[in-house]
């Protein structure tokens, strides 16, 4: 209810044309700044539209080898838009560290691997610092821009570097400034100078000055299936799971009654995660009766990794419904 | 005059093209020409403020001018391999030039021109530079006209530490008990605090190490040239000796990651330092010892180093004030 809620909202703010606070600076129709009152203009807005910016970019930190990544917070209950190659896969868990140091628990949602689009979630329950979406038109070429990033990972003392640059090209699904970005940056928000989300950082080109954003408009576009965790295409930017090597990790038998008698449980496997106990019955795979063991291997055949599926179980006499994510075989 | 219509043509298909590109002109750039072009004023006290170190026909790093009479701030370890250098201050060359004094916490050197009426960087009212201001550096010249390069302050002005962290100069095995001592580096801290091998490493500054691990965290988050108390274990007892620390990349190989292999010619000695401001003015390893100015043309910092391609630092204008007058005072009691 709460994905609702904040798509909900983004649409009525676009239907009804919800006036925007900011109006575009001038500064954005003149082909060069001429000037200093000109370069102050520039000043002035950046500035201003910082502080809020910079208080919704987070650190998205993967873990292990992962290393980490950025992302921006767009809602107050944590929803988090960053680049597909930082999270890497649908449903993953990440640790995020907001601006002022917190470090709280994150899920990847969905992620468009054609684009670098993805989403993720913060899980804790909590109000969150977040910037709105509310951009009635696209970003125009040669448009005064800010880039924020947690470059190198996160610094505390540092926080999110800023860098200041224009829109130098702008093509169907990306858009390029002359913000330079860095390992660690990716996933992290481009703004206009009101402040206003215009993309998600993605990657650098072989020069200098090539950096690459992808367009707030993709996210709209995708919108309903990158909250509904879909992994959309098959681009150069996530791999997506092959469908098979989902794993479970533990072994039953059939009774007679119907259902699986859970005999043993693999250690550290999703199964163990979510709780399932040598001696549970498993009635039920989403949905669908279970009878055999090869009726639930055939079943989870058809699953991908990272893919959330629902059992109906019996323990203790009492049935009870438990959601886990299946894992990868080949991790 | 045949060939005329087909170049037009040509020339037509090609701009036909364009507009589905949808490329902004490089001039209109934040580092183009026309854009450069606002920051006239700024470029002219940039002119007259800063120097420029030539190795033969190669810039091999700009200078920041502190007094009239001839004083010249500038990276020392960038000087440190040059050969006969030229230095060009505004319009006017010195083949002549002295180092008088050096400081190896900033890596500042102060050399010496023989000249007078020089225009020294101004100081302005020492406000601390905030997130989102521009910035103006030296970019490439010519033998007489300055470029800018422009930027923004990026970050909070902090401590910076080195990066790899410090190290005492020993290499280590892990035993029951603790990190054990197998060598002492050659000229590190360590081998003139009198480590040796066998020695078991058990505190550092009091708070107990029981792996390598926690040895590299006691010592990160320090600056090398500071000491630390170190007690180990020698023979059955304790022994506590004062270490000076160094940067692990002072003494041990360290292989560039993924940010460093993206960064074209990064400084050298580029972290560790008490206290810096940062900016996104693109350069690379020649391109610092000169000034940084704000809008009004006064100096907000000094370009000690380039961190990585979008990370650039500066000593602010607080800290270089002090220092000039205590390089400049060092110098002339030296004489």
């Amino acid at each position: 209810m709460r994905i609702r809620g904040t798509l909900g909202w983004l649409l009525f703010a676009v239907a009804a044309g919800v006036p925007l606070s900011a109006e575009r600076p001038y500064i954005n129709d003149k082909k060069a700044p001429e000037d200093r009152r000109d370069l102050e203009e520039i000043q002035k807005h950046a500035r201003r539209s910082l502080p809020a910016a910079r208080r919704a970019t987070v650190c998205l930190e993967l873990g292990g080898e992962g290393g980490s990544g950025s992302g921006v917070v767009v809602s107050e209950d944590g929803l988090i838009l960053t680049a597909a190659h930082v999270t890497g896969g649908v449903g993953r868990d990440l640790d995020v560290r907001l601006a002022d140091g917190r470090k709280v628990k994150a899920v990847s949602l969905g992620l468009d691997s054609e684009t670098d689009a993805a989403m993720a979630r913060i899980v804790d329950e909590g109000s969150y610092e977040f910037i709105r979406l509310d951009r009635e038109e696209g970003a125009r070429l040669g448009d005064w821009v800010f880039a924020l990033g947690h470059s190198g990972g996160f610094d505390e003392a540092r926080g999110a570097v800023f860098r200041l640059g224009r829109l130098v090209r702008i093509s169907e699904a990306t858009l390029q400034s002359d913000c330079d970005l860095i390992g660690g940056d990716s996933g992290g928000p481009l703004f206009d100078l009101s402040g206003q989300l215009v993309g998600i950082h993605s990657r650098v080109g072989s020069r200098l000055p090539e950096n690459m954003h992808v367009p707030v408009s993709e996210f709209i576009r995708q919108w309903d299936r990158l909250l509904a965790e879909e992994f959309i295409g098959d681009g150069p930017f996530a791999e997506r799971p092959k469908e098979g090597a989902a794993y479970l990790g533990l072994l039953t038998k059939g009774r007679e009654e119907g259902g699986l008698e859970v005999t043993r449980v693999g250690r550290e496997s999703p199964a163990e995660a979510a709780g399932i106990r040598e001696g549970d019955v498993i009635l039920s795979l989403d949905g669908v009766a279970l009878e055999s063991r090869e009726q639930l291997k055939e079943l989870l055949a058809g699953c991908s990794p990272g893919e959330r599926v629902a059992f109906e179980m019996l323990r203790e006499g009492k049935t009870e419904v438990l959601t886990l994510r299946l894992g990868d075989r080949e991790d | 005059m045949k060939t005329r219509p087909s170049i037009a043509l040509l020339l037509a298909l090609l701009c036909a093209d364009l507009p589905a590109a949808q490329t902004l002109p490089w001039g209109h750039r934040t580092d183009g020409p026309e854009v450069h072009a606002a920051f006239e004023a700024v470029r002219e006290e940039l002119q007259a403020c800063s120097a420029v170190i030539r190795d033969g026909r190669d810039e091999i790093q700009y200078a920041t001018v502190v007094s009239p009479d001839g004083y010249l701030l500038t990276k020392a370890s960038e000087l440190a391999d040059a050969g006969k250098l030229t230095i060009i201050v505004d319009r006017e060359v010195f083949d002549e030039w002295e180092l008088v004094a050096e400081d190896p916490i900033w890596d500042l050197a102060l050399i010496r021109v023989e000249a007078s009426g020089l225009s020294p960087v101004r100081f302005g009212e020492l406000v601390e530079p905030e997130q989102g201001e521009w910035v103006v550096a030296n970019g490439a010249t010519t033998r007489s006209r300055r470029r800018v390069q422009v930027g923004v302050i990026s970050a909070t002005s902090r401590e910076v530490f080195p990066k790899g962290g410090t190290v005492l100069g020993v290499q280590l095995e892990e035993v029951e008990g603790g990190p054990r001592v197998i060598e002492v580096t050659e000229g590190s801290g360590a081998e003139r605090a009198g480590l040796r091998a066998g020695d078991v490493l058990r505190k550092v500054e009091g708070g107990e190490v029981h792996s390598i691990g926690e040895l590299q965290s006691a010592l990160s988050r320090r600056q090398a040239g500071t000491s630390v108390a170190v007690t180990v274990e020698r023979d059955g007892h304790p022994l506590e000796l004062s270490v000076e620390l160094s940067e692990r990349g002072d003494l041990f190989e360290i292989e560039p990651d993924r940010n460093d292999a993206m960064s074209g010619e990064y400084s050298e000695r580029r972290s560790g330092f008490p206290r810096v401001i940062q900016h996104d003015i693109i350069g690379n390893r020649h391109s610092t010892g000169g000034p940084l100015l704000n809008l009004d043309g006064d100096c907000v910092g000094l370009n000690i180093a380039r961190f990585n391609r979008c990370e650039s630092y500066a000593i602010p204008a607080a800290e270089l004030r002090g220092l000039i007058d205590s390089m400049i005072a060092s110098a002339g009691s030296g004489r």
